[in-house]
């Protein structure tokens, strides 16, 4: 799927194959990448970077921005696919995590081996029923054209069944003979010969006459299609040659009896039942051997030679079965399946790549036909390359073929932190699914199956997950309190599922800023021991001060008044930002008490912010500022006149920094809070303040 | 691969940079027209359109890059015009901040929507040649950002003040060619031939003693010089420079490391991984040299071999400028990947393994980085502009005068190799695309 390819992209700037057009123009190509899924953006750009370019304000020239994914946007039955198979998927995950709480050869014990074989064949039974779905005519479908062909999932069928065959036996039968399982693969996927020739021979009155009849045949015994080959051995009684006649008549009974596997409970049964069958057919063999070379014809052919095949066939000679199934058309699989039915019976699966190999001498595979390769791959024994043509098949089938082979042991399992074969396959499938950035819980479903890379990759793609929080307020009305919503809520939950609690707290934080819910950011920030980015929120929160002025701070910074009793609860408080959170509870407290009209208290609170020492210098002049109509309270008088002098002192230090040029440190809020007042404007405030402590004296010592 | 979108016509100039924002659902882009736009893309159709769009500066502007969103919405951009600005997205009813200049209206005629708006929060203007890159560091490490400009400096700024973004301290400012770097003996000849080759001679050619001066004088005289006049006497004879030189930066998307930057400068076609430690000078732990071959570097910057022309001595034969770098996120790797694009018109994949400098004592063999080079492509055949990585770091794209956009990847046993290519040439089946020129010419 993905490969090396080209792609041109529309409209073009350039003829084709023009490779220097653009540079003779002096231009180029530059891209950047989307973080959103894998995709670029691809633009047009100077060769050489200068500010000597000149402005062509009149220039008609287009200056398109392309955009291009790596793959096609899983669409229509694939997606169901995906979904679908995921959920084996995840089952297939659970029984590794069991496996890990058990002994480490408890993944070869029967009974797991038993479980992964169901699982396996839950997925064979699944890609076939899509492939039943995909076979119907598009008026069945009612969700339109297909993006993979019913041929696409036929070739994954076949792949994957053929796995199960040869790598996931029954428990306790994997030594058993595998040549009866083998041919039943074959028919069920390589159906030969074809039922019409069945029905058409069938409906002649001498099918012999026909040409398809001896191949029809033959096909029929080297299947094991036992029935067929009794039907038309039946038929050749009617034959005229009475030697023919003859012969047929100890053929039917040998074709029926052919000693099957699955009916006997032990194999030394099998193998002994099966000797004395050979002992029959190299009896008929003799018999045949009588019939003169005269009475070997018919009228159109040489029947004999025909049924010497056949018999050939059921003798088990190995050059016969070669010669005939090159004769039939049919390719190396029949031969090898055919080995194990007929050459040797109690062929096993180990042994089975050296037939393989001395077959594929002879018949070998289509090196353009990937499924033909998989095949291939499969009956030799090699599962990399099984793994190596299968991701270019369909990452899919590779993912989920690696996932299974590696508690086989059939490949490597993670070998220190580095990608494990494994991982690599699942990964690229991840990849793919990424193209749709929506699938994005099945692709860290995934990626965290896999070791600290993948679970790392995993990481990026979920900390980018856009939130959608602002078309989600437009719906709600806002962010339930408390309680989170929507993907913010999917995205909580796959930290938890799969325990990614850095990311969970730094999306959840980046969330709240935006949406400037403080209260949640700054626990989430000291639950996450994100110091500086609890720094940060705080400041957000001074900052709506600045911006929106009192009430709205004193609403926002309420909200993270709890956060402070969490902090002391800490033994290790970070210092400066624990600090920066204080001051801005309580100086919000300040404000709450103003507007509540408790003077005193709120008067109190005043010193006790400086006292304490919590206000940042740049702070001092707003807090001073804030305390002129304290000081000018008519009823009573709210300051000690010690405290009054503090007040002073500060007011003072402000006034000789500004003056050595430190203005900057000290008067940038309330110049901000100014709205672009300068310092002198500041100072003249503060002057004010000047006056309201002058006058405040005045009252002190007046009464 | 598959075309998904298309932008008809972004500028009315070749576009210079285009960067997602963190989530990729905003791209800006920026051109020589002067410009920056922000489009947002819908996520129903996939289709984009244009959010703001505004003049940023008095000359085109090189790169742009988008800080973390935990500090809002945040782009900084550097420029021919010397500066570098950091732009604030504000909505009108959250910042209702009247005293700044508001950027996204006015500026322009078309019509946009109102509810945003980029405000220049900060002009930074310590460069004395034209700014090339920009990067905002990783997020863990504070919001700050690096620049490169062509007078060889790299610049670390930190926002002092965060919710405001308007005050930046300059906190490193220095010369990449000649910083110091790490010898560890192991390496000895690589450090040896840098630090050869890194004669201060080419500082002195660019920036001649009242270099501060003159670039004052330049400021002032920016609007000229864009429109194409004439450029300042003293800074004739650096124009080859400029346009055969590469100056680039990527971060080290990693926190685990302490904050590295790899670094390509100038026209001596290396790349130089800086250490940026709060407790020592900032150093080089590593040269990513493609061709160390001590014999030639060291021959051509040999005293007796034309030192009084720096610049004709660092253009040798075999160096190269390094057009374009890219430090792969590591994702769980235990070494780093980094990536080089450059006029030699090679792609290289650099392998970086740290040192363990974390148990060891300063005297120790500290901080031993080593690199190996695990790719190097030449299907461009002509000058590679532009490396970067995808998000988790396993495709690297590159771009080269060829006019192809060519994709790498690993395979299971970990050796790159090609992955398939973009282009804009007129595809062969001649139908339907033909069609649509002559729509565009119409």
């Amino acid at each position: 799927m993905l490969g090396e390819s080209h792609l041109n992209l529309v409209p073009p700037l350039v003829e084709s194959g023009d490779v220097e057009g653009l540079a003779k123009a002096g231009q180029t190509l530059s891209l950047a990448w989307s973080p959103l899924n894998p995709s670029l953006a691809i633009f047009v750009t100077s060769t050489t970077p200068s500010d000597e370019h000149s402005l062509k304000p009149d220039s008609n020239d287009d200056q398109p921005i392309y955009f291009a994914g790596l793959d096609s946007v899983p669409s229509s039955e694939r997606r169901l696919f995906i979904t679908d198979t995921l959920i084996i998927f995840a089952a297939f995950q659970n029984l590794m995590k069991a496996a890990k709480q058990q002994e480490p050869d408890w993944l070869q014990s029967d009974q797991s081996l038993e479980v992964m074989r169901k699982l396996a064949i839950d997925y064979v039974n699944f890609i076939k029923e899509c492939w039943i779905h995909a076979s119907q005519p598009l008026l069945r479908r009612p969700e339109g054209p297909l993006q993979f062909s019913s041929e696409h999932y036929r070739s994954l069928y076949t792949c994957f069944s053929l796995f199960v065959v040869l790598y996931l036996a029954e428990p306790g039968y994997e030594d058993a003979p595998v040549g009866d399982e083998l041919m039943e693969w074959l028919n069920t996927h390589f159906i030969e010969p074809s039922t019409e020739e069945g029905d058409h021979l069938s409906s002649l009155e001498h099918p012999w006459e026909d040409e398809t009849f001896w191949p029809y045949l033959t096909r029929a015994t080297l299947r094991g299609l036992s029935k067929a080959s009794i039907f038309f051995l039946g038929i050749l009684s009617r034959h005229p040659s009475e030697d023919l006649q003859a012969l047929t008549k100890t053929l039917l009974p040998l074709i029926e009896s052919q000693p099957r596997l699955q009916n006997f409970t032990a194999e030394r049964d099998f193998a002994y039942a099966s000797r004395r069958w050979s002992d029959k057919v190299k009896a008929l063999r003799i018999e045949m051997d009588r019939v003169p070379e005269d009475n070997r014809y018919d009228a159109f052919d040489n029947w004999w030679d025909r049924l010497s095949d056949i018999v050939g066939i059921l003798e088990g000679r190995a050059e016969v079965i070669k010669r005939v199934c090159g004769e039939l058309g049919s390719d190396w699989k029949e031969v090898c399946a055919a080995w194990g039915v007929f050459v040797d019976v109690r062929l096993r699966r180990q042994d089975l790549p050296d037939v393989v190999s001395q077959v594929l001498d002879i018949l070998p595979p289509d090196p353009t036909h990937l499924e033909d390769m998989i095949h291939a791959a499969l009956f030799a024994g090699e599962p990399l390359k099984v793994l190596e043509h299968t991701s270019q098949l369909d990452p899919w089938l590779s993912a989920h073929l690696a996932d299974i082979m590696e508690p086989l042991s059939l490949i490597e399992a993670n070998l220190d932190e580095e990608l494990s074969l494994r991982d690599f396959h699942i990964l690229k499938y991840a990849d793919y699914l990424h193209s749709d950035p929506a699938l994005w819980r099945i692709t860290v479903d995934y990626m965290y199956s896999c070791g600290e890379i993948g679970k790392l990759q995993a990481d990026e793609i979920l900390l980018r997950v856009p939130l959608r929080l602002r078309e989600q307020i437009e719906s709600n009305g806002r962010i339930q309190s408390g309680g989170i919503v929507g993907v913010l809520k999917d995205v909580n939950q796959t930290c938890l599922q799969y325990q990614r609690e850095l990311v969970r707290r730094t999306v959840a934080a980046q969330t709240m800023i935006q949406e400037k819910d403080y209260g949640l950011a700054v626990p989430y920030c000291i639950s996450a021991e994100d110091w500086p980015g609890m720094g940060r929120v705080v400041d957000r929160v001074l900052e709506e001060y600045i911006s929106s002025g009192s009430t709205a701070f004193a609403k926002y910074a309420s909200a993270i008044a709890p956060s402070v009793q969490e902090l002391r609860n800490r033994p290790s408080r970070q210092g400066i930002f624990a600090h920066r959170l204080l001051f801005a509870v309580r100086y919000a407290h300040f404000h709450q008490l103003r507007e509540e009209q408790e003077f005193q208290d709120a008067a109190l609170d005043l010193l006790a912010i400086f006292s304490e020492d919590l206000a940042p210098k740049s702070w001092w002049a707003v807090l001073l500022c804030d305390s002129v109509p304290l000081l000018q309270h008519g009823p009573s008088l709210l300051f000690a006149s010690a405290s009054a002098s503090e007040l002073l002192r500060k007011l003072e230090e402000i006034f000789v920094r500004t003056s050595q040029g430190a203005g900057d440190e000290y008067l940038s809020v309330l110049m901000r809070t100014m709205h672009g007042s300068g310092e002198k404007e500041a100072l003249e405030q503060l002057k004010l303040v000047r006056l309201a402590l002058a006058r405040y004296f005045a009252r002190c010592t007046s009464r | 691969m598959i075309q998904t979108g298309l932008i008809q016509n972004a500028h009315n100039d070749l576009v210079t940079d285009a960067s997602y924002d963190f989530y990729g659902l905003r791209l800006a882009t920026c051109s020589l027209d002067q410009r920056i736009k922000v489009w947002h893309m819908h996520e129903s159709n996939g289709t984009w359109a244009v959010e703001d769009d505004w003049k940023a500066h008095d000359a085109p502007v090189s790169r742009l890059s988008w800080a973390h969103p935990e500090f809002g919405s945040v782009i900084a951009s550097s420029s021919f015009d010397r500066t570098v600005k950091v732009w604030e997205q504000v909505s009108p009813l959250g910042q209702p901040d009247s005293s700044q200049q508001l950027n996204g209206s006015g500026s322009s005629s078309q019509s946009q929507p109102p509810n945003s708006r980029w405000v220049e929060r900060a002009v930074l203007t310590d460069a004395r040649g034209t700014v090339r890159a920009v990067e905002f560091a990783p997020h863990h490490f504070g919001l700050k950002f690096a620049a490169i400009a062509s007078d060889n400096q790299l610049r670390i700024y930190e926002c002092l003040e965060q919710p405001s973004l308007t005050t930046w301290q300059l906190s490193e400012e220095l010369d990449v060619q000649s910083l110091p770097s790490f010898a560890p003996p192991s390496a000895h000849s690589r450090s040896h031939t840098v630090a050869l080759a890194t004669p201060t001679q080419t500082n002195a050619t660019l920036d001649a003693p009242s270099a501060s001066l003159v670039t004052q004088a330049l400021q002032q005289g920016i609007q000229q010089n864009v429109s194409g006049a004439p450029q300042a006497p003293t800074r004739s004879g650096t124009g080859n420079r400029e346009a055969d030189g590469g100056w680039c930066i990527s971060w080290c998307k990693d926190r685990y490391w302490g904050e590295l930057i790899a670094v390509g400068c100038g026209v001596n076609g290396i790349v130089k991984v800086i250490q940026l430690s709060p407790s020592r000078r900032p150093t080089a732990v590593l040269t990513l040299d493609p061709a160390p071959a001590p014999e030639t570097a060291q021959a051509s910057s040999a005293p007796e071999a034309q030192a009084t022309d720096a610049d004709h001595a660092t253009a040798a034969p075999p160096a190269f400028a390094i057009t374009s770098v890219a430090w792969a996120p590591s994702c769980g790797r235990s070494y780093h990947l980094i990536a080089t694009g450059g006029r030699d018109g090679r792609v290289r994949i650099w392998r970086v393994k740290p040192g363990d400098d974390l148990d060891r004592e300063e005297e120790e063999e500290e901080g031993k980085w080593t690199a190996s080079v695990v790719a190097d492509f030449d299907q461009h055949k002509s000058a590679v502009g532009r490396v970067e990585w995808n998000i988790t770091g396993t495709v690297l794209s590159s771009a080269g005068n060829d006019g192809r956009i060519r994709l790498w990847k690993a395979t299971s046993g970990n050796v790159w190799r090609p992955a398939g290519s973009l282009g804009v040439e007129q595809a062969v089946e001649t139908e339907v695309p033909e069609s649509k020129d002559v729509d565009m010419e119409a």
